[in-house]
């Protein structure tokens, strides 16, 4: 099922929160298409479960603010060319689960703000571009205050003469002591007029922290295609297998809906 | 079903195979054993098609045709299965979609219809039995995460699915501990049939307790040296490999 | 050992902080059309080098300052900089017997073994103080294999067929600001030439030195490996302590033909300015090789001085198969600021290039790392790998990593890693339990940290980088 298709069946059925413990299946408390602006608190012990999707070229400005033990899980969607800014500030103690997912040219601008001792933040995003798609992916994640963690994983996949971009910062203030802060950047490019472009950055001013980032263009494990094809896969079929697994890893959303994400990732992968 | 003739390959300048000669028919189970560095992965890796190595010398013929002449995934889909002495991790591709596929190439190879979702299911819940292998791997990525045993064990869960001819394990029991060596060595036993045959390449006599061979035989420097019966594998176990290797040398 | 007491002895001195007292001959202050024309009628160049110093200086007029550096730069008045100053000694020199005796001292001060024992050291030095080569060593023994290794401004004249041919050709004076004010003013350098086949049988090596008061250093290095040659080149800094900032402005250009080998070492040790981060060199430098058919370059620098570093040795791997390497370890104290690290610029096919860089800041220093790699649209099968490290000695420094991959081609491999680490008090714990002394261990583990660069120096090199990098960092750590 792909994914507006998915939205149109649960129209109904949305509303009716889920828990974000209830891993098994996941489904948003809310769903939000197109939005100009949006303004979302999760206040002080509370939860949110949010579907974001943007399908027209069009610019949106997003802010979130999770309270202390707050929690929210944001998965963001693009299907057009939106320009998306999107602001998160996290109290102390605060999680927050981003999935995003960009299948269209589209800038995704996100500044992540841990304001609150022990607040924690995941994101998982991939894109795939083709054509003359150029696409962004910017993430400023601001450990402003100590004792906080930040995982970040974005892959990226670019064919045609699109052009894919990965702007990425960790910054570290002064005090932000026992910072744990990960920042990982993983790309390929298909075809020869593709183009990758990424800057994992890292600016730290404080000593007792743990900080890596990694960034690596074009590097597919040719051992696994040596491996599928033995058990009788071609060698095509490998790689595209292979390909798909790499961008459908960053979802870690469980359900229908994750099944939804994945096939508007493998869908955009057949275009290529 | 496997003839292999005067075999020789090198990978770069460095010749490891040097002539190897082995008759494998159906029904029989083949053990190769021989010190490190004698070239028993290097063997099972050439016949898989592993484009690492050159083959500068003599004929394979499987199944009446030429095996050389095949790419790695007609081999396969043929019937020749390789247990990898290490599985390989495939991040995001989960073993559901990868057998499924698998499967079903093998099956349009021969001419069939692929399976249904339902079919495939049914057929991925019995043959997991076989190994015993724990349902929630099947869900999860190619290798990705499992332990060394479950590593194993996958193998032999997807040599139960592909159903091969000719099953050529590379030291399938190293890194197992004996529960997980008898799981996977009964496993082994459990699919092999007077229409298929198993070669397998091994370190130690322990699994040949399990399973079995009509034939043992001893490569050193890229060449078979010896051949026995299976109390052949008991002597060397006992007495080391010295003897043969002065032997072969007089 | 308190975290604390670490910081507090932050506290070196620098080593090098003598003046020479020699006359020098120096021109006013300020920057025009008439002071580029004395620079060079005091040097006695030809014509065509004016007017290349001249083109470059009115290129240099339309430019503005970069900023995109990491770095906070005072103003700098570059109307107030005296562009050239030599020591006052005019006449040719024969032998080291009528080299001025308190140039000497100087000399002997810095450690540079100029006389004897350099034999034994096997090295040839071309000392550079305040702009004028005053003397070359080991001339002959290098003459006698057509290895040219002279002053620039020599060479300009006794070589200007070479100089035309290469100087300005992989960095023009359009490339930067700094490179184009150094193509109109630069004063002296080294120029290298190693003729087809030959395998210099020595390191070469120039020791630059800022020593005038108020003057700015502009030198200029030329370097040409021609096919199939091979040659080690070393270049130590140091400069004189003074409270007010001295302006050096750097260009190195290589060019490195067919099937040659260039390994271009640097030990940066200018004065960094004082605890409170009073004086100190500004340094900018623009270092770029180009590579020809399987040719390899390999950049080793140590940067443990100047109060501004600006600093990317690059390489553009512009011959099919060659090969690029950079080797960095920069290290900040009290209010040091460096922004350095490489361009790898993959344009044949083949190419591969690998980064390996340490940074160390202390104090309340700030030290970046800032690398481009990309890869051209028919580089095929380029590689590169990258390893950016950052440690960490105290809570007041900064550490930054400005990488940017830029990849055109589907089948490059590129990988690029980074981790940031401190030194725990565990491990000084440790080391005190076995009877070291703090400071001793500091040096270490920093050394330790280090050491994957430091092995890519020639033995002489790395033991004084492994000194300077202890003294840099001595009280840093209590």
């Amino acid at each position: 099922m792909r994914l507006l298709d998915y939205i149109d069946n649960s129209q109904a059925s949305c509303g009716s929160a889920t828990s974000m413990a209830d891993a098994k299946v996941w489904q948003p408390a809310e769903v939000v298409m197109n939005p100009e602006q949006l303004e979302r608190a999760v206040a002080e012990g509370g939860e949110l479960s949010i579907l974001v999707v943007h399908s027209k070229s069009d610019s949106a400005k997003m802010n979130f603010n999770v309270g202390q033990h707050g929690s929210l899980r944001l998965v963001e969607v693009f299907l057009g060319d939106s320009f998306v800014e999107c602001n998160i500030n996290q109290q102390a103690d605060s999680e927050c689960d981003i999935v995003m997912i960009q299948v269209a040219g589209a800038i995704a601008d996100y500044t992540i703000n841990l304001d609150g001792g022990h607040a924690d933040n995941r994101l998982r995003a991939a894109y795939v571009v083709g054509d003359e798609e150029r696409c962004r992916v910017s993430l400023r994640v601001n450990h402003n205050v100590a004792d906080c963690t930040s995982d970040s994983l974005v892959k990226g996949v670019a064919g045609g003469k699109a052009v894919g971009e990965f702007n990425g910062m960790v910054y570290v203030a002064q005090d932000a002591q026992r910072t744990d802060a990960r920042q990982t950047n993983r790309n390929v490019e298909i075809g020869p007029d593709a183009k990758i472009i990424t800057k994992p950055q890292l600016e730290i001013y404080a000593d007792d922290v743990k900080c890596s980032h990694g960034a690596t263009v074009g590097q597919m494990d040719g051992d696994a295609i040596m491996y599928m094809r033995q058990r009788g896969l071609s060698e095509q079929q490998a790689r595209r297998m292979q390909l798909e697994g790499f961008v459908a890893d960053v979802i870690s959303v469980n359900g229908e809906i994750g099944e939804a994400l994945k096939e508007e990732l493998v869908a955009k992968l057949e275009k290529l | 079903m496997l003839s292999v003739k005067n075999l020789h390959a090198s990978v770069g300048d460095k010749e490891i195979l040097r002539g190897i000669n082995l008759e494998v028919k159906a029904g029989e189970v083949h053990a190769i054993m021989g010190p490190n560095g004698s070239g028993k992965s290097t063997l099972a890796s050439v016949l898989a098609g592993n484009d690492k190595f050159a083959v500068t010398e003599g004929e394979v013929s499987f199944l009446g045709q030429n095996l050389l002449d095949m790419s790695i995934e007609d081999r396969a889909r043929m019937g020749l299965f390789l247990g990898f002495q290490y599985p390989v991790e495939i991040p995001g591709v989960t073993m559901a979609n990868f057998m499924k596929v698998a499967v079903n190439e093998q099956r349009k190879f021969r001419g069939e219809e692929p399976l249904t979702a339902g079919e495939f299911l049914r057929m991925m819940r019995d043959r997991s039995a076989v190994v015993e292998l724990d349902s929630k791997l099947t869900g999860r990525a190619v290798n990705e995460g499992f332990s060394g045993g479950e590593k194993k064990k996958n193998e032999i869960f997807q040599m139960a699915m592909l159903d091969p001819k000719l099953a050529i394990l590379d030291e399938t029991d190293s890194g197992l501990d004996i529960d997980a060596l008898r799981i996977v060595a009964t496993g082994v036993t459990k699919l092999h049939t007077e229409h298929n045959a198993t070669v397998v390449i091994t370190h130690y006599q322990r699994l040949l307790d399990y399973i079995v061979p009509d034939y043992v035989h001893v490569l050193y420097k890229g060449q078979i040296i010896y051949s026995g019966d299976k109390t052949l594998a008991l002597k060397l176990e006992k007495e080391g490999y010295d003897w043969l290797i002065n032997q072969h040398k007089e | 050992m308190a975290e604390k007491e670490i910081i507090e002895r932050i506290d070196s001195e620098y080593k090098y902080g003598f003046t020479t007292d020699i006359e020098t001959e120096t021109i006013g202050r300020g920057l025009n059309e008439e002071v580029i024309r004395i620079i060079s009628a005091k040097k006695e160049e030809p014509e065509w080098m004016l007017e290349r110093r001249l083109k470059a200086f009115r290129h240099w007029q339309t430019m503005k300052l970069p900023e995109w550096a990491h770095l906070d730069i005072p103003e700098i008045d570059f109307q107030d900089i005296i562009y050239y100053a030599a020591p006052k000694q005019r006449k040719k020199l024969n032998s080291m017997d009528e080299v001025d005796p308190e140039l000497k001292r100087t000399f002997d001060k810095l450690g540079i073994p100029l006389e004897e024992q350099m034999a034994l050291a096997g090295v040839a030095v071309d000392a550079v103080m305040d702009s004028v080569s005053v003397k070359t060593t080991f001339r002959e023994t290098l003459a006698e294999k057509g290895i040219i290794f002279c002053s620039i401004s020599e060479a300009i004249k006794e070589y200007p067929e070479l100089v035309k041919k290469y100087l300005g050709t992989v960095v023009p004076h359009t490339d930067n600001f700094y490179a184009a004010l150094n193509a109109a003013v630069f004063s002296d350098g080294s120029f290298c030439y190693i003729p087809k086949g030959v395998r210099c049988p020595m390191e070469l090596s120039t020791y630059f030195r800022i020593n005038a008061e108020g003057t700015g250093q502009f030198e200029r290095t030329l370097l040409v490996a021609d096919e199939g040659s091979y040659v080690s080149y070393l270049e130590g800094c140091t400069a004189p302590r003074r409270d007010e900032n001295q302006l050096h402005a750097a260009v190195v250009e290589i060019i490195v033909e067919k099937d040659a080998e260039v390994k271009y070492s640097t030990v940066q040790n200018w004065y960094p300015g004082d605890k409170e981060g009073k004086g100190g060199i500004y340094n900018f430098v623009t270092k770029r090789g180009l590579c020809r058919e399987n040719a390899r370059l390999s950049w080793t620098q140590v940067e443990t001085g100047s109060a501004i570093t600006w600093k990317y040795p690059s390489c553009v791997l512009l011959g099919d198969n060659s090969v690029g390497e950079f080797y960095s370890v920069a290290m900040t104290n009290n209010f040091q600021q460096a922004d350095t690290g490489t361009k790898m610029i993959h344009i044949g096919r083949n190419t591969r290039s690998r980064i390996v860089s340490k940074g160390i800041s202390a104090g309340k220093s700030q030290n970046a790392y800032r690398g481009l790699v990309r890869v051209a649209k028919g580089a095929d099968n380029a590689r590169n790998y990258s390893q950016c490290d950052s440690l960490l000695i105290g809570d007041k420094c900064g550490a930054h990593t400005f990488p940017e991959i830029d990849s055109h081609n589907p089948t490059a491999v590129l990988e690029h890693e980074a981790t940031t680490s401190k030194i725990s008090e565990e491990q000084l714990f440790y080391c005190n339990q076995r009877g070291l002394s703090t400071e001793d261990a500091v040096g270490l583990i920093v050394n330790g940290y280090a050491r994957e660069v430091l092995a890519k120096l020639p033995m002489e090199f790395a033991v004084e980088a492994q000194k300077l990098l202890a003294l840099s960092l001595e009280g840093s750590v209590g």
